[in-house]
C-alpha cells in the first residue's frame, strides 16, 4: 500500500515534469522543463494549492536515489575520449580549476555577506 | 525479444551496480567513493570490457534518464521546507550566486582561451557549471558544440563531489551557506546530490543556487561569449 501511494506520487510529480517541459516548449522559456516543474511545485505548495503530504514521500524517494538518475548521462563520457587525448586533455584540468574557484568564489561571497548581515542585526540589537 | 532483455539487463546492471556502490560508500565513507563516481566507472568499465556501445547501454539506462525530470521536480520539496532559511539569507544568496556563476563562465573561458583552443571548443566549456539542458542551450546560442558542453558540465559536477570536501573544509567555507552555495554554483544537480548528504538546508540551498545559476547563466552566458570574441 505504502509503496502505491509512493508510485502515484512519483507519477504525480512526473506531470509536473511534463508540464513544465510542455510550457518551456510552447513559451521558448529558457529553462528545462524539470527547472520549470520545480518552480511550479515551489510556488503550488507556497500558495496552499498543494498539499506537502500528497508529494513528499515520492519525492523523498526520488531524493534519496537521486544520484543514480545521473549514471546515464554521466556514462556518456565514454564516447568523447578522443576530444580529451593529446592537448585535449588540457581542458580537464581547466575545467577542474574553474570550477573550484567557481565554488569558492560563490561559497566565500555569500558567506561573508551573511556574517556581515548577522554582525549589524546583533550590533542595531545592542544599541 | 533481444531488446527486451537488453532493457532489463541494463536497467538491472545499473541498479545492482548503485546499491553495491552505495554500500561500499557507507561502509568506507571516503568523499572519492560517492556513488555517482564509482557506479560511472564500474559501468563504463563494464561497457568497455564486454565491447558494448553507449548508445546499447542506452536501451536501458534511456528509463532511468527519464526520472532525472521528475526527481528534479522533486528538489521543490527541500526548498519549500526551508522557505524561512532562504529568505532570511536571500542577500547572501542571490550575490554569492551572481558572482559565482559569471565567475565560472569568465575563467572557464578565459583558461581555455589562453590554452589557445578553437573558438568552438572555449564557447562549449562557457556553461559547464550550469545544469546539462539549460547548458546545451546556451552552448548553442554562444556557437559552442552541446554535446561537448554536456561534458564539460559532467566533468564539472564529478570533480566538484570529488574534492569539494576538502575544498571547503580546507578554505574553511564549510558554513550551510557557504557549502550549499558553492556546490549548487559550480557543480548544479550532481553537487546537489552532494549537498543533500550534509542535510536539508545544504540541499534547499544547494538547489536555490542551481536553479539561479541556470537563470542568470542563461541570461548572461552570451554577452560573456561576446566580450571574448
Amino acid at each position: 500500500m505504502n509503496i502505491l501511494i509512493k508510485l502515484i506520487q512519483v507519477a504525480f510529480l512526473y506531470g509536473f515534469y511534463v508540464i513544465g517541459s510542455w510550457l518551456h516548449d510552447f513559451f521558448h522559456i529558457p529553462l528545462p522543463g524539470s527547472i520549470i516543474g520545480l518552480l511550479l511545485v515551489w510556488g503550488a505548495l507556497s500558495t496552499n494549492l498543494l498539499k506537502l503530504k500528497w508529494i513528499e514521500s515520492g519525492a523523498h524517494s526520488l531524493l534519496s536515489v537521486l544520484p543514480i538518475f545521473f549514471i546515464p548521462a554521466t556514462v556518456a563520457i565514454m564516447n568523447y575520449g578522443h576530444f580529451f587525448s593529446g592537448k585535449g586533455s588540457l581542458l580537464i584540468p581547466i575545467t577542474i580549476v574553474s570550477t573550484f574557484l567557481t565554488m569558492g568564489v560563490a561559497s566565500f561571497i555569500s558567506q561573508s555577506i551573511a556574517k556581515r548581515l548577522d554582525k549589524r542585526k546583533e550590533e542595531s540589537e545592542c544599541n | 525479444m533481444q531488446l527486451i532483455i537488453l532493457t532489463f539487463g541494463f536497467i538491472l546492471l545499473t541498479i545492482a551496480v548503485y546499491f553495491a556502490m552505495t554500500v561500499l560508500y557507507m561502509k568506507v565513507h571516503l568523499p572519492f567513493l560517492v556513488p555517482i563516481i564509482t557506479t560511472t566507472i564500474v559501468i563504463i568499465v563494464i561497457l568497455v570490457l564486454f565491447n558494448i556501445p553507449y548508445e546499447t547501454y542506452m536501451f536501458g539506462g534511456q528509463w532511468i534518464d527519464k526520472l532525472l525530470g521528475p526527481a528534479v521536480v522533486s528538489l521543490a520539496i527541500p526548498l519549500y521546507k526551508q522557505r524561512d532559511l532562504l529568505k532570511r539569507q536571500i542577500y547572501p544568496i542571490i550575490t554569492g550566486v551572481l558572482v559565482g556563476c559569471l565567475t565560472g563562465m569568465v575563467t572557464g573561458v578565459w583558461l581555455a582561451k589562453s590554452a589557445g583552443f578553437s573558438k568552438e571548443l572555449v564557447l562549449s566549456i562557457l556553461p559547464k557549471s550550469i545544469t546539462t539542458p539549460i547548458a546545451m542551450q546556451i552552448a548553442t546560442q554562444v556557437g559552442g558544440i552541446p554535446a561537448l558542453s554536456a561534458v564539460f558540465v559532467i566533468i564539472a559536477g564529478i570533480s566538484g563531489v570529488l574534492l569539494s570536501h576538502y575544498f571547503l573544509a580546507f578554505f574553511k567555507l564549510d558554513s550551510t551557506l557557504g557549502r550549499g552555495i558553492g556546490l549548487g554554483v559550480a557543480t548544479h544537480a550532481i553537487g546537489t546530490s552532494k549537498a543533500i548528504e550534509y542535510g536539508e538546508q545544504e540541499a534547499s540551498l544547494s538547489s536555490v543556487a542551481m536553479t539561479l545559476s541556470a537563470i542568470f547563466g542563461s541570461l548572461l552566458g552570451p554577452m560573456i561569449a561576446l566580450l571574448f570574441y
